[in-house]
């Protein structure tokens, strides 16, 4: 596999954009703070990452406006306007975890008091798919499809969307992932216990949990008889395997995790690898899993978490990620591993704690997710300067 | 490249549980009054204790999948490699009403994290790979009425790049009292039989219910029902099948009349929606209706057919199909699916 990334675009709370993220990452900011966009009766609130001023439009959901901007972000950044998308097939594939669910609270109320409730918000619902509302906004006519895999679908959607391409099927594909965060998913995770009520530390020593984000990003995938310009990046490989363990908690070997990764490497050597941008929730679980198996696979290959940036976007993560990713391929650096700071003795490997250049120009990208999903993307620098 | 076969059907509806229920159905061409899920047959599968904290949407895939396998002659556990794509246009919508009342009416720190959980949209496709130890890719898609097609379109393309030699594909979706709340109000509340062919008046009947497949590469100890040719999704004007037999996705939605009659114009054509109702999970029902006539060759009555109003030719029970292959159609303003079937040599 090797599918051209020429455009990306993503908004969360390190940025409107992803030059404002990358900015903000190499800055080593963060901003967590208490809700703002919903009220919880939380006695003890959790910090989270929400995305700051940004005005959807009522008549959308928040996750589908804020994929739909990354995707006008990432089709301006290929230089793909309404010209150039003429006659080519267009596909669309995002991740989300919630992406047709029935979930208004104010209509659910009204319906439980045994009230009739106005049934805008359930159209709302209906007119918000993700993949929909990309493919309805711009007339893309091929294949439109939203991947609920909970915390791994921004990368299933990456790697389903280079295949569409490889396939032949698309000329080109909008792919990324996009999830709002609003009150219910916030309690839902402090009810399972894996929420810090500080800000997260991956992969440290006393790290307690994640916190949540929001956010959204696209990648522009095109074939190369369709593209024009020079690649920002390359999919080179995609890797998806269940650890069919547990529900909640990955497999405590990581054997999912391994097996995907072997698949989107594929005859790639790890020396080869630069960097991997690791899940890296902050949660006790997960990062010693990870760091075990990179410990294991590639224990000389420097890691890092993003999430210390821009909290866990749960959908939209995969695909945030990997589009930082590319960006630091560019760069030739990585930032540190923001949140860590005592190494812990059971995950055996240490993030990295400062800006480092990079060696070579190829990444991993890597997503664990509820039910154990593990999906991993191979990503490659590519010529545009 | 190696062919795309379907080896299992396990399906649950209103007409009952498993192949020869369906089956059973199907020959009869009588729609069954009720078109809710008994889940009972369920039982037969797991035990109690592995069910208590399952809800009632993980509980009808997992019995499609126990049916499917079964069908397929495949043991139900240690199916290390076998990849699982599940297609729900809702998801689990009973336990996702109640994880918004938790806190509603509790209070955010009531939440159940067991209501949260099952409340995924991949609850369900996370049971069915533990319970089976499935531990290939695990998909779920949800694209509303075109989330079997559109998942199918991934489906086929792992099997056919040889990602997975199998795959277990389950499409679900379960009624609930938000459902039908919303369904009396935008469309009223009908028993009369649905007559989908009658594409100008409405008729649809919401139902509910789960239908898995066993698809394989490999070659398998189980006979074949059918073989993939191709799945074609998009949206815009439906591609019209080459295939002149087409098994279509009307369901009775007076809105969709009129493009279902512009994909069946010159064809001959058999619908079954009235065997299971309508919803998002409904077009894999067709999908295993037209599986089950390409292996005895011979049609299933169309319930209501006569009422046909389109330009067309309804099958007749048991006339000869005569042809190698046919098209399953699903339609909606927001897109078509076109998924080719053929006799499998």
């Amino acid at each position: 596999m090797r599918v051209a990334i020429t455009g990306m675009g993503c908004l969360c709370a390190a940025g409107g954009t992803l030059p404002q993220c990358m900015a903000t990452l190499f800055r080593g900011h963060r901003a967590p703070a208490l809700p703002r966009r919903f009220s919880t009766s939380h006695s003890d609130p959790y910090p989270v990452f929400e995305v700051p001023d940004f005005e959807e439009s009522p008549d959308l959901l928040r996750t589908s406006a804020m994929g739909l901007a990354a995707a006008r972000e990432a089709l301006k950044d290929a230089g793909l306007d309404e010209d150039a998308l003429k006659g080519l097939r267009v596909g669309v594939c995002v991740g989300t975890t919630m992406g047709s669910t029935l979930n208004d609270e104010s209509f659910c109320r009204a319906f439980r008091r045994g009230e009739t409730p106005d049934l805008e918000p359930m159209a709302r619902i209906r007119r918000s798919n993700p993949a929909e509302v990309i493919a309805r906004t711009f007339g893309f006519r091929g294949p439109c499809q939203t991947i609920v895999n909970a915390c791994s679908s921004g990368t299933d959607a990456l790697g389903i969307g280079a295949d569409w391409i490889e396939a032949g099927l698309c000329d080109v594909v909008i792919a990324g992932g996009a999830d709002e965060l609003g009150r219910v998913t916030y309690s839902g995770f402090i009810s399972m216990k894996i929420a810090d009520n500080t800000p997260c530390k991956p992969f440290d020593l006393n790290r307690k949990g994640l916190n949540l984000g929001e956010g959204a990003a696209m990648l522009v995938l095109q074939s190369e008889t369709s593209r024009r310009g020079r690649a920002r990046g390359y999919l080179e490989g995609y890797g998806s395997a269940c650890d069919a363990y547990h529900q909640t908690a990955p497999h405590p070997e990581g054997l999912g995790l391994k097996r995907a990764l072997r698949q989107a490497l594929g005859s790639v050597p790890v020396e080869d690898v630069a960097f991997v941008n690791v899940h890296g929730t902050g949660t006790p679980d997960n990062d010693k899993v990870e760091g075990r198996v990179l410990s294991e696979l590639m224990p000389a290959v420097p890691f890092l978490s993003t999430k210390g940036y821009t909290g866990h976007t749960l959908g939209a993560a995969g695909a945030i990620e990997a589009a930082f990713t590319v960006a630091c391929l560019e760069e030739g650096r990585i930032p540190p591993s923001v949140g860590f700071d005592t190494p812990d003795p059971d995950v055996g490997i240490c993030p990295v704690a400062d800006i480092t250049p990079i060696r070579s120009h190829r990444a991993l990208s890597q997503s664990l997710a509820f039910g154990g999903n593990n999906a991993v993307v191979l990503l490659a620098k590519g010529e545009r300067p | 490249m190696k062919p795309v076969r379907i080896h299992g059907i396990g399906v649950a509806g209103g007409f009952g549980t498993g192949r020869q229920a369906f089956e059973k159905a199907l020959e009869s061409g009588l729609p069954p009054p009720s078109l809710r899920v008994d889940l009972a047959a369920l039982e037969a599968f797991q035990p109690a204790r592995t069910l208590r904290r399952m809800d009632s949407f993980s509980r009808l895939a997992l019995l499609g999948a126990h049916l499917a396998l079964e069908d397929a002659g495949l043991e139900p556990k240690g199916q290390d490699g076998l990849g699982l794509i599940i297609a729900s246009g809702h998801g689990a919508t009973v336990t996702t009403a109640h994880a918004l009342l938790d806190s509603m009416l509790a209070g955010d720190a009531f939440t159940s994290p067991i209501h949260f959980a099952n409340s995924m949209h991949n609850a369900c496709a996370a049971n069915i790979s533990l319970l089976m130890g499935a531990t290939g890719p695990n998909l779920t898609v949800s694209q509303f009425d075109l989330s079997v097609p559109s998942a199918l379109l991934t489906a086929h393309r792992w099997l056919r790049e040889g990602r997975v030699e199998r795959l277990l594909f389950g499409a679900v979706d379960e009624h609930s009292d938000l459902l039908e709340h919303l369904w009396r109000r935008q469309r009223g509340e009908s028993q009369d039989p649905m007559r989908p062919l009658a594409t100008r008046v409405e008729s649809a009947r919401p139902g509910e219910g789960a239908a898995f497949f066993l698809l394989s590469t490999k070659e398998e100890t189980a006979p074949v029902y059918a073989a993939f040719e191709s799945v074609t999704v998009g949206r815009g004007a439906p591609v019209i099948p080459s295939s002149p037999l087409r098994v279509l996705g009307a369901d009775g939605r007076v809105e969709l009349g009129k493009t279902y009659g512009a994909m069946a114009e010159g064809a001959r054509i058999a619908c079954f929606t009235p065997h299971y109702g309508s919803f998002p999970a409904s077009p894999a029902f067709d999908m295993a209706a037209a599986a089950l006539m390409l292996r005895r060759g011979h049609a299933f009555a169309s319930p209501q057919g006569e009422a046909n109003d389109t330009e067309s030719t309804v099958l007749a029970a048991d006339e000869a199909l005569g042809t190698q292959g046919l098209s399953c159609l699903t339609w909606v303003p927001e897109g078509f699916g076109v998924v080719d079937l053929a006799i499998s040599a």
